[in-house]
């Protein structure tokens, strides 16, 4: 019996109720723990190491940012879905770089909670739909207003497969084995890739994906 | 209090009006009595003067006619030819009627002290003449012998006495040129004194006066000196108000929004999920309106979370409190991009996060009017933000290809809200547009420490 354990992170009681509620009419999904702030919440995982934590952004003490942060430090393995009540890249931005793998609105986790826990658990990023069209209307409506080229253009096919196997969160051994490549070769690909599109960190290369459209 | 000062100033005028006036009328009226005196003490002198030397030289005529008179009757006297002798006779006639026109015109400058004496003297005049009478009616040889004894007896006593009445009267004369001097150095003294009297008063008025005036001034400097005091301290409690008025809505909007986040937002998205659950539980074939009903119920639900949502974020961006300035200032300009025709451009060093809450919210309050002011009455294409921070300063300039305006004369309320969020933090505020050249606005906020 393989349950996912979950950590529920909020501070509002009557949300986490109605996500537990949620959560639990999925047979393998077992909520372990709730926490009400973001000590609470890296005290939790570090008790009951559990397979995905579902983490609020604004919550008193510590906020969810800095809690997944510290979650993806000492538990690698552990999955942060953020969810949030902001749609903007900056907020998505922030949670990409502490380490979230799913990023969720909370008028929309009725509907996609399930999928992205599922999704995390299998080891791919998730994004609510809606937090996608937004990202992706961004982007198409800053370049055409800058005017420049859009750097995907630029891409090879290697390159635009590596984006999407580095935006669903692949290991670099896993992608070699994928594309049939050494990891050194990948690693090559992958400097190019992000020369061409100027950004310097994978949180950015995962949201460019989600941006262009490459996942959601 | 407003009447005081109007009151006090024309207290003032009059007071200098009269003071000043009255000390000029005084130096005009001593200027004026002390040329009328001198001139009078002029006229008096060559009066006297000459009146004198009028008088003086009738006399002198009268005693040279007597005298001319007593050679006269002793030529009569001597003389043998009868011929001759009447034209002795004749010029003795002519001495005695010159003698008679010159004492009538001496009475007419008669002084009051020589009127006796001149009586005596005309009387005298008159008896030396009839004394002479019968000795004018002798015969050649009576003359002859009686001549040498009536000259010596009668004649030249009688003349002696007449010219001595008329030194007499010459010294009268000339005790009176003497007492006319005399006066006239009494009033010479006598306007003196005046002088010296009416410099005294014109003095003790004018110091008075002086003194009056500087101790009024003083008094209305410290015054002003208070009053001045007073508008500086009203100025500084105004400032202090405005500045305590921005903080408190700062504070309120953070607590509004904080509430309206929490509760509210938080309360909708628990209402969403259960909605949600209870939907679920809800078999479609079950009960197909109950099911209708509760989605209609959601998307009722999911409409009052986005109106919270943006209320929240106009009150009081969490971004500011979540992420800090720099990507705050991003998703505005993100948002102001998504929704009006304006393009905007933040650049920003990251290196930005450490700002106490204070700076943040001012940067991000100016921004954000700033850009309200170019979406609205601009019309900008683009705005440009560019924020940067060393050691001593943050500096933001937001620059805009508007329609730029006359800030001298056109500085609204934003503006001035702007303007008083940067004095609370002792920032610099300026703004640089004219008509046609699109705004920019300059900030420099000094970091403490």
């Amino acid at each position: 019996m393989f349950a996912i354990r979950i950590v529920l992170a909020d501070d509002h009681t009557i949300l986490r109720k109605g996500l537990r509620l949620l959560l639990e009419r999925e047979t393998d999904f077992k909520v372990v723990a709730e926490a009400s702030h973001g000590k609470e919440a890296v005290d939790a995982v570090e008790r009951e190491v559990p397979d995905v934590v579902i983490m609020d952004i604004a919550m008193p003490m510590m906020n969810g940012i800095e809690a997944t942060k510290r979650v993806n430090e000492t538990h690698p393995k552990t999955a942060v879905i953020i969810l949030s009540v902001h749609s903007d890249e900056a907020y998505v931005l922030r949670a990409l770089k502490a380490g979230a793998r799913g990023y969720l609105l909370k008028d929309s986790a009725e509907s996609d909670l399930i999928q992205a826990v599922r999704a995390v658990v299998a080891g791919k990023a998730y994004f609510s739909p809606a937090v996608s069209k937004i990202l992706a209307d961004d982007y198409v409506r800053q370049v055409r207003e800058q005017g420049v080229e859009d750097p995907y253009d630029l891409l090879t096919a290697r390159e635009r497969e590596l984006l999407q196997l580095i935006a669903e969160l692949k290991a670099t051994k896993e992608i070699a084995e994928l594309l049939g490549l050494s990891p050194h070769t990948v690693d090559t690909h992958r400097g190019n890739l992000m020369q061409k599109l100027n950004i310097h960190s994978i949180p950015e290369v995962i949201l460019y994906a989600v941006r262009r459209g490459v996942i959601s | 209090m407003t009447e005081e000062p109007k009151s006090t100033g024309k207290q003032t005028q009059r007071l200098l009006l009269i003071g000043f006036g009255g000390l000029l009328l005084l130096l005009a009226f001593s200027g004026f009595n002390a040329l009328s005196v001198l001139g009078h003490i002029q006229t008096s002198n060559e009066q006297i003067r000459e009146d004198y030397f009028n008088r003086d030289r009738i006399l002198e005529a009268l005693r040279s006619e007597l005298y001319l008179s007593g050679t006269y009757v002793r030529d009569l006297l001597l003389e043998p030819d009868p011929a001759r002798a009447d034209s002795h006779r004749a010029e003795l006639d002519s001495a005695r009627v010159r003698l008679g026109i010159l004492m009538n015109s001496y009475q007419t400058v008669l002084q009051a002290n020589e009127q006796i004496p001149f009586e005596r003297f005309r009387k005298e005049v008159t008896a030396y003449f009839d004394s002479l009478k019968p000795a004018l009616e002798w015969t050649p040889s009576q003359r002859k012998e009686l001549g040498y004894s009536f000259m010596q007896t009668s004649l030249l006593p009688r003349r002696a006495t007449v010219v001595l009445l008329a030194d007499q009267i010459a010294r009268l004369n000339q005790d009176q040129m003497n007492s006319g001097n005399r006066q006239v150095q009494a009033l010479f003294a006598r306007f003196r004194t005046n002088l010296v009297l009416l410099l005294c008063v014109s003095l003790i008025v004018g110091v008075l006066l002086a003194y009056g005036s500087i101790r009024r001034i003083l008094r209305l400097e410290r015054l002003s000196a208070l009053r001045f005091d007073e508008v500086v301290h009203a100025r500084s409690a105004l400032q202090d108000l405005s500045a305590r008025l921005v903080e408190v809505q700062e504070t309120e909007r953070r607590a509004l929004s904080r509430e309206l986040h929490d509760e509210v937002g938080q309360g909708l998205s628990a209402l969403l999920l259960a909605i949600g659950n209870a939907a679920a539980m809800i078999s479609p074939n079950d009960n197909p309106e109950a099911r209708v009903q509760l989605l209609d119920t959601r998307r009722l639900a999911e409409k009052t979370v986005a109106v919270v949502r943006d209320m929240c974020l106009l009150l009081r961006p969490s971004m500011l409190d979540d992420l800090g300035l720099v990507p705050a200032l991003e998703w505005q300009a993100r948002e102001v991009s998504r929704t009006e025709p304006i393009r905007v451009t933040v650049q920003a060093e990251s290196a930005l996060e450490e700002l106490s809450d204070d700076y943040k919210t001012c940067i991000y309050r100016i921004v954000q009017e700033a850009l309200r002011n170019a979406t609205r009455h601009a019309k900008a294409k683009l705005v440009q933000v560019a924020l940067t921070q060393d050691d001593k300063a943050l500096r933001l300039t937001i620059k805009d290809d508007g329609k730029g305006f006359t800030p001298e004369r056109e500085k609204g309320i934003g503006l001035l809200g702007m303007e008083e969020r940067v004095k609370r933090l002792d920032g610099t505020f300026e703004v640089q547009s004219a008509p046609g050249t699109g705004t920019t606005i300059n900030v420099v906020l000094p970091l403490a420490g």
